[in-house]
């Protein structure tokens, strides 16, 4: 199976990120929750390549708004 | 699904074979977590490694600029492991953890039962120690884009 390790870093707010392993790689434009709190997904990138199954990647994420939610209709 | 199965998806153990894994999955023993509950606390000694299997820990450091309080750094979930820094050099954590979601369920493994495990068995000792290398590694990239 393979495993993508994300480090999630929300930029413009004040909120930690998270690193969680997914069975499914992040795209741009998706959204993702982070415990309580939905973000979109503005930029995915390999941070260095692949061991195994095992991929390593980054995704920046912004909070999730108003105008995301109209976008995505 | 067996530990076995869960320990497959975890990076520490990327590289081990089969019998290798059940090997570590004998020696963990697994916590379940309330919201809230902390599992280790900054400069004091601590002496299991954790692996979260479910739901979300923060990760929290004292802040310099005002004493007793207490700054989120990241959040943890599924797959990652914490005390690994311990393991490697004996020192204090370096963190405060706390389990913020519920399930939060880790496998506790003890440093003892660990380093015998990689000590008796060097191609067990030399994956999971590259392996460790590499997690330290992820979180310092991810420290460097965080700071940058």
């Amino acid at each position: 199976m393979t495993v993508y390790k994300v480090s999630y870093v929300e930029i413009g707010v004040k909120h930690p990120g998270a690193i969680v392993n997914s069975s499914k790689r992040p795209e741009v434009s998706e959204r993702v929750q982070l415990g309580s709190e939905v973000f979109k997904i503005t930029e995915v990138f390999d941070l260095y390549p692949p061991r195994g199954n095992f991929y390593y990647i980054h995704a920046s994420c912004k909070p999730f708004s108003s105008e995301d939610k109209v976008e995505e209709k | 699904m067996g530990i076995e199965n869960i320990l497959q998806n975890i990076e520490l153990f990327n590289g081990l074979l089969e019998g290798e894994l059940n090997q570590f999955a004998a020696i963990c023993q697994e916590r379940a977590l309330s919201e809230g509950e902390v599992i280790a606390v900054q400069d004091e000694t601590g002496s299991e490694l954790f692996i979260i299997t479910k739901g979300l820990v923060e990760i929290l450091v004292n802040d310099k600029q005002e004493p007793y309080h207490n700054r989120v750094v990241a959040n943890l979930g599924t797959g990652q492991i914490i005390g690994e820094m311990g393991l490697v050099d004996q020192g204090l954590r370096s963190t405060t953890i706390r389990s913020i979601a519920q399930p939060t369920v880790v496998q506790v493994i003890h440093y003892s039962d660990f380093l015998t495990l990689c000590e008796k068995y060097t191609h067990i000792g030399y994956i999971i120690m590259r392996n460790l290398a590499a997690d330290i590694s992820f979180k310092l990239r991810r420290t460097n884009i965080v700071s940058g």
